[in-house]
């Protein structure tokens, strides 16, 4: 099989473009956030349709507007947010893989479900990776965010690959649910019977303060913690800060925190929170028990 | 004294916690060293990492193991035999002159001494190194001289230089990296205090002692060149 070295150019992003994979685990005792895709759902499945390791980077997309240039053949596959896809112009089926041929322009337009895109490309990105990952962080790898006139480098096999008869459409329904399973968190036994009520009893909205780091949301929910001697935190976990405000910490957050942890995500819920839009709602359904004898 | 054992609790199917409800100290930093080594002997496959907070460890799990047998494994490490802690002492070479210390007046002033009795209190204590954490190559230290403890800031700076050192709080600390940060900087360091290309990538470990000491900013400049990581006392 012929993989040659192959790049391609980032001819216009909005922010927050980044390569992601499943995470840089196992450094947080140096200050290292975990990092990686804040969807794995999305992630693995361009992998396993891509026939990749599951593990391999992609592409985080959040905005309309990324336009890539392709040296060289390879076949790309779209998860995540439904987005309006355009290849030399024209709009394409996303579902399965798209076929890219040498000087291919991808363009991907408005999002229509979803918030977060994942782009998969063939053999995976040619990226050395620190500390066992590909996934960018500010003075760890790349520069945090992609921009205008970036390079990736990849694999070719210089051949247009022959049109795939993969088109097994991706599942959506996750995403769009409202309910996001939740464990109780370190300090969640510290809370009144009713802020306790109040959590699981809101309708929260996903607010516009959000990047990679964290998610805020925008109800308040008054409380009478306080604050604790700094301990670990991971993506997942939800602080609730004196003044009520209700933070969801994602793959990039810091190690270690000094709010309450109210409550702790796992990664689906990470994933489909990560795929609210701003305003949309969500609901916190506590997973009260779990079998602790199967593997996560 | 009765020194309780930790608390454990299994928060969700890859992360669990363990707790001392004690004051925050070199003892208990001892024991939780301790308890960390056993666990990552006893559960080598089972665990990703685990990180120290003050009065914590969490766990990262890649897979839990029967929690029967942990619990049992905890009862009976409750006390562990314990190691003292190092007395190696990092030397961190710290210019505390206006330039690099904006915040250093204000805070002097506040607490009605003399910059220069500010700068002689925080280099005259030895600091403990308990964990790293809020950014990557961030020392979490105890040890400051109650007299030096302030409120963070109400409106945190939006970008402190790397290398600042600030207090906050009942802590002191050095940014690593450029940062926003809420606490008072009182002046900057030339060493560097992360290097991703390194395995690891911090010079120190927990458990270690640090000292600060001032230097000029002939000093500094001169360090800067060619600085790299501070020397043992």
């Amino acid at each position: 099989m012929i993989k040659d070295p192959a790049s391609l150019a980032i001819l216009k992003t909005g922010p927050g473009t980044s390569i992601q994979d499943l995470g840089r685990v196992g450094f947080g005792q140096f200050g290292i956030p975990i990092s990686g895709a804040l969807d794995i759902i999305a992630t693995k499945w361009v992998n396993h349709l891509l026939k990749n390791k599951e593990s391999e980077a992609v592409l985080e997309i959040s905005q309309p507007g990324l336009k890539i240039h392709f040296e060289a053949p390879t076949q790309i596959c779209l998860a995540g947010a439904k987005s309006k896809v355009f290849l030399n112009g024209n709009q394409v089926n996303t579902e399965g893989l798209i076929e890219i041929d040498f000087g291919d322009l991808v363009e991907i337009g408005e999002i229509l479900i979803g918030s977060k895109i994942y782009l998969g490309i063939k053999h995976g990105f040619r990226i050395h990776p620190v500390m066992q990952s590909k996934s960018f962080y500010e003075g760890i790898l790349g520069t945090g965010n992609l921009k205008k006139g970036d390079q990736i480098g990849y694999f070719t096999n210089h051949e247009k690959p022959i049109s795939s008869s993969v088109n097994v459409k991706f599942d959506r329904n996750w995403m769009c649910s409202e309910t996001i399973v939740a464990y109780r968190g370190p300090e969640w036994h510290f809370l009144l019977d009713t802020e306790k009520e109040l959590i699981v009893t809101t309708s929260f909205t996903v607010s516009s303060l959000q990047n990679r780091m964290a998610i805020q949301l925008n109800e308040l929910i008054p409380n009478s913690l306080e604050e604790m001697a700094t301990a670990a935190v991971y993506p997942g976990t939800v602080q609730l800060t004196s003044g009520g405000k209700m933070i969801v910490l994602m793959k990039d957050a810091q190690v270690t925190g000094g709010y309450p942890r109210v409550l702790q995500l796992p990664e689906l819920s990470i994933a489909q929170i990560a795929q609210k839009k701003p305003g949309e709602r969500i609901t916190f359904e506590i997973e009260k028990g779990f079998d602790f004898s199967k593997p996560h | 004294m009765v020194e309780l054992g930790p608390n454990h609790t299994i928060i969700s199917p890859s992360i669990s916690e363990l707790k001392w409800d004690w004051e925050i100290s070199d003892r208990l930093l001892q024991i939780q060293l301790a308890t960390k080594k056993k666990l990552e002997n006893q559960y080598k496959s089972e665990i990703h990492e685990i990180r120290i907070g003050f009065r914590t460890l969490g766990i990262l799990w890649n897979r839990l193991p029967d929690t029967n047998h942990l619990q049992h494994f905890l009862d009976e490490n409750k006390e562990p035999k314990t190691s003292a802690l190092p007395t190696k002492t990092w030397k961190i070479p710290v210019c505390y002159e206006d330039e690099f210390a904006q915040d250093l007046p204000q805070l002097a002033k506040s607490k009605n001494m003399s910059p220069e009795d500010l700068i002689k209190l925080h280099s005259q204590n030895h600091y403990r190194i308990h964990f790293f954490g809020f950014l990557p190559g961030f020392m979490y230290l105890q040890g400051l001289a109650e007299k030096l403890y302030s409120a963070r800031k109400s409106v945190p700076d939006r970008n402190i230089a790397a290398g600042s050192v600030a207090i906050g709080g009942s802590q002191t600390g050095i940014y690593p990296t450029n940062s926003p940060g809420g606490w008072h900087v009182i002046g900057r360091s030339p060493s560097s205090f992360f290097d991703a290309k390194k395995i690891p990538p911090v010079w120190a470990s927990p458990g270690d002692l640090i000292r600060f000491y001032p230097i000029t900013k002939e000093e500094f400049f001169r360090l800067g060149k060619s600085h790299d990581q501070p020397n043992l006392l």
